[in-house]
């Protein structure tokens, strides 16, 4: 079920940034932050609206910044966090 | 307990205090609408001022530092809506709860009435902690 996950993730972070984009078009190891080529180019606010959707969505809280900045890395690390949370 | 003022200045300072504090950066805040206040001079109270006031009164309950004058801004508005723009002689409640914190970034929702407990607003914002 891991690309299933992978979608869930990336439908998850267009439906809660409101991003106007097919989640498809999300490549798997692109950084989600900052200015890097492929990124999304999200930022600290986007990385709160994150934490709050994968509290909803999977149950799982994110209450440390260090821990969040690691876990938003890119789709890959958010499943590989939800997957170890979640084990 | 102590009526606590807000550090923000005249003309743009729209909450006045914190009434009572429910939990931590949870409570009910007071603003009063006056005639003299620019955000009503002109062409009354706008839309987008009555999320700043949300924003202000979350950082009161949050800990408002007068000293160094503000605490932190507004730095995003989420599923705000607004039922009427207020009028000079209202005093309006804003009730606030925290919906979560990353870093200096805090999401509060706030629910804002007038004396009558009619609605006048209810949205989200969030706030970054220190200078922009």
């Amino acid at each position: 079920m891991p690309d299933d996950l992978k979608k869930r993730v990336k439908e998850l972070i267009v439906r809660q940034l409101k991003l106007e984009m097919d989640p498809a078009t999300i490549a798997d190891e692109a950084p989600l932050f900052g200015d890097a080529d492929g990124g999304l180019g999200l930022d600290s606010i986007d990385a709160l609206e994150l934490v709050l959707g994968v509290e909803k969505e999977f149950g799982i809280k994110v209450q440390d910044e260090e821990v969040g900045v690691k876990a938003f890395a890119s789709v890959n690390a958010l499943c590989d966090f939800v997957r170890e949370k979640a084990a | 307990m102590d009526f606590q003022p807000l550090p923000h200045a005249f003309p743009f300072r729209f909450a006045d205090g914190v009434i009572e504090r429910t939990g931590p950066a949870e409570g009910r805040v007071r603003a009063t609408v006056t005639a003299d206040a620019a955000a009503v001079r002109e062409n009354g109270f706008p839309a987008a001022a009555l999320a700043e006031l949300v924003a202000q009164s979350a950082l009161l309950l949050e800990g408002g530092d007068a000293a160094l004058g503000r605490k932190g801004f507004l730095a995003g508005i989420s599923d705000f809506k607004v039922e009427r723009l207020p009028v000079p002689g209202d005093v309006l409640t804003v009730d606030v709860a925290i919906a979560g914190r990353l870093g200096d970034a805090v999401k509060f929702e706030g629910v804002v009435t007038d004396g009558e407990g009619g609605a006048v607003a209810r949205g989200a914002v969030t706030v970054k902690k220190g200078l922009a």
